[in-house]
Order: structure tokens, then C-alpha cells, then sequence
């Protein structure tokens, strides 16, 4: 008894994925011959009935066609709607990138700098004094203006 | 064996690569060619062709809203069966409507399915036992879980592959053959149950 197929064997065999040694027992084992092809008529009779139950006239199958199209075009604004959305988002932010960012290039910034520098340099070196004691002539000068003064009243 | 699928599926997958730009006009078309596969699917896995005939509508209108994602990787018919078996399961997930389905499980469709067996040939024997026979794997499928529902719906209703229902449940192979062995099994047991 313990010779014929197993439920995985029939399963197999129904699946049309059995090996050689299934289909050598099938034709010598009546009862697992009888097993299986009760299995095949149940499954068969299964897919003539569904197809059966699902076979329509043609007025039937022509509304639904009809009721899927009518539908269709009130359906189609969404993924078009949608893609405006995005493209609107897309063009403001590229919009405040835009005008967000310094119009002068760092290069340009960074050449001024150094020039300006040079300039300071330069300016300091040709001076008689140098720029820190300026305030210290200033009032040298005052001084020897108010003594000036003085000398003339006396 | 897929002889079904491959009729199904009229617009290869190089074909379908341009589907973003697809126009109202030649949506059509496709509607018509794949509107019957589709609701047979449903069909299998609500039991119910209202809802069957909704979700059909519902699968090309989510179909045309993302035709520009479809990048051609499957064919057009197996990216529609995607979108239709998430449909389903979407339905199922209602608690509300699994409670009238239950409370629904031995109703006119059922017997209406089992009655649509055509065998003019057989005795009258055979068509009582072959209805009673088709109502019992309904019954079982109805009672499995989604994923297996789906899985077992796509193979043995519409033949398909085991490649192609990976690609349409987004499962890998080898999960869809764990599902379908769990789903024979369970279909088995109830069916023998029933004749018990």
C-alpha cells in the first residue's frame, strides 16, 4: 500500500511537473490512476464550468466596453493635473534658486580685495608720516600754533 | 496547455512598451480584446458577476490612469490580470461582503455553475455526479485564501503558466507552487469530504 503516489505525487501530476517514475506507476496502479484522473475531471470540470458561467452575449460585453470608455476621459484630467503640479513646483523653486544667488562671481570679489590692499600699502609708504602718528602732528601743530599766539600778544 | 492564455494576450510585450502614450481611440480596442479574460478571472475569484462585471470596469479605468507606468517587462494581458487579481483581494478584504459570500456559499450561482457543465453525451448519472462534482472544487476555491485563490483561479481556469502567475500576483515560482500545492491540497480534501 505504502507504493502508491503521495499527495505531493498527484499534486505534481496535476501540475503537469511530475517526473518519469509518477507517470511509470500511473500506468500500472489502478487506484492511483483512478485518483488522478478523478482529480483531472474535477479541476477540468471546474474551468469548463467558470468559463461557461463567464460566456456573455455580445450586448453585454459591448456596454461594458461602452461603460469603460464613458468613464475614460473624466478619469484623464488626474495624472495630467498632477504633472502641471509639478512642473509649476518645479520652475518656482529653479525661480527662487535663481534669485537667491550672488550675481558676482568670489573671483572677481577676492581681486578687489588684494587691489585695494596694495593701494593701502601704497599709500601708507608715500606718506611723511606714517599714518599712525598723523593724530600726533595734528596736535604738534596746534601746539606750536597757540605758542605762535602767544609770542605776537606779548 | 496555455493555449487559452496565449489567445488572450493579443498584444505582445514589444508592443506594449509605448503604452504611456496611448490615445483614448486605441485603448479601445485593447478593452475588447482582453475584456473577456478579465472578467472571467473575476468571475473565478469573487463568484459574484456583478462585482465581477465592476471590477472588469474598474481594472481598465486604473489600467488607462497607469498605462504610463506599464514598462513593456510582461505583456499587456498578464499586467492587466495583475491589476485585476489585486482588485479582487482588494474586494475580498471587506469584512462586510466575506459574510454575505459566506453567508451566500451554497447560492444560485453555484448551482448555475455546476448546471453549465457541458457534457450532452454523458449519462444521467455522470451529470448529477459531475455537477455535484464542479459545485464542491467552487465551493473549496471560494473557501481558500486570496493568494491561493488567485493562483489556483490563473492555472486551472486560464492555463497559465507558473512564470506568468509569478508575474501577475508578484510572487516568485517558487511561492506560486507552494500556493498551488496548498490550494490541490485543500481542494482535494474538500472534495473528498463531500463525497464522504
Amino acid at each position: 500500500m505504502n507504493n502508491h503516489l503521495s499527495e505531493n505525487q498527484i499534486t505534481e501530476w496535476a501540475l503537469g511537473t511530475s517526473d518519469e517514475h509518477v507517470l511509470r506507476h500511473l500506468e500500472t496502479c489502478s487506484a492511483c490512476s483512478r485518483e488522478v484522473e478523478e482529480l483531472r475531471s474535477a479541476l477540468a470540470g471546474f474551468r469548463d464550468g467558470v468559463h461557461a458561467s463567464a460566456r456573455r452575449d455580445l450586448g453585454f460585453w459591448r456596454s461594458l466596453q461602452l461603460a469603460v470608455c464613458e468613464r475614460l476621459p473624466a478619469q484623464d484630467w488626474y495624472p495630467l493635473h498632477w504633472a502641471w503640479v509639478l512642473a509649476m513646483v518645479v520652475v518656482l523653486i529653479t525661480a527662487i534658486l535663481l534669485t537667491r544667488a550672488p550675481s558676482v562671481p568670489k573671483n572677481y570679489l577676492s581681486e578687489d580685495a588684494d587691489n585695494a590692499l596694495l593701494q593701502a600699502v601704497q599709500g601708507d609708504l608715500s606718506r611723511d608720516v606714517p599714518q599712525a602718528l598723523a593724530p600726533a602732528v595734528l596736535i604738534a601743530e596746534e601746539r606750536n600754533e597757540i605758542l605762535n599766539n602767544r609770542r605776537l600778544t606779548k | 496547455m496555455v493555449q487559452n492564455g496565449q489567445a488572450a494576450m493579443m498584444i505582445p510585450a514589444q508592443e506594449g512598451v509605448g503604452l504611456g502614450m496611448i490615445a483614448l481611440d486605441d485603448f479601445t480596442p485593447l478593452v475588447e480584446a482582453h475584456q473577456r479574460r478579465i472578467y472571467r478571472v473575476l468571475l473565478g475569484m469573487t463568484r459574484d458577476p456583478d462585482a465581477a462585471q465592476n471590477l472588469t470596469q474598474e481594472c481598465f479605468l486604473k489600467a488607462y490612469q497607469k498605462r504610463g507606468t506599464f514598462r513593456g517587462e510582461a505583456s499587456v494581458g498578464v499586467w492587466l490580470l495583475k491589476i485585476a487579481v489585486n482588485l479582487a483581494r482588494d474586494h475580498r478584504r471587506s469584512r462586510l461582503r466575506e459574510f454575505w459570500d459566506r453567508l451566500a456559499s451554497s447560492s444560485a450561482e453555484v448551482e448555475e455553475l455546476g448546471r453549465s457543465l457541458p457534457d450532452p453525451q454523458a449519462s444521467p448519472e455522470r451529470v448529477i455526479l459531475g455537477r455535484e462534482e464542479v459545485s464542491g472544487v467552487w465551493a473549496a476555491v471560494q473557501k481558500l485564501p486570496a493568494q491561493q485563490r488567485a493562483v489556483f483561479v490563473l492555472r486551472f481556469v486560464e492555463e497559465m503558466s507558473l512564470e506568468e502567475i509569478a508575474e501577475a500576483t508578484s510572487l516568485k515560482v517558487g511561492t506560486v507552487k507552494t500556493h498551488l500545492f496548498r490550494a490541490v491540497h485543500a481542494v482535494r480534501r474538500q472534495c473528498k469530504r463531500g463525497n464522504v
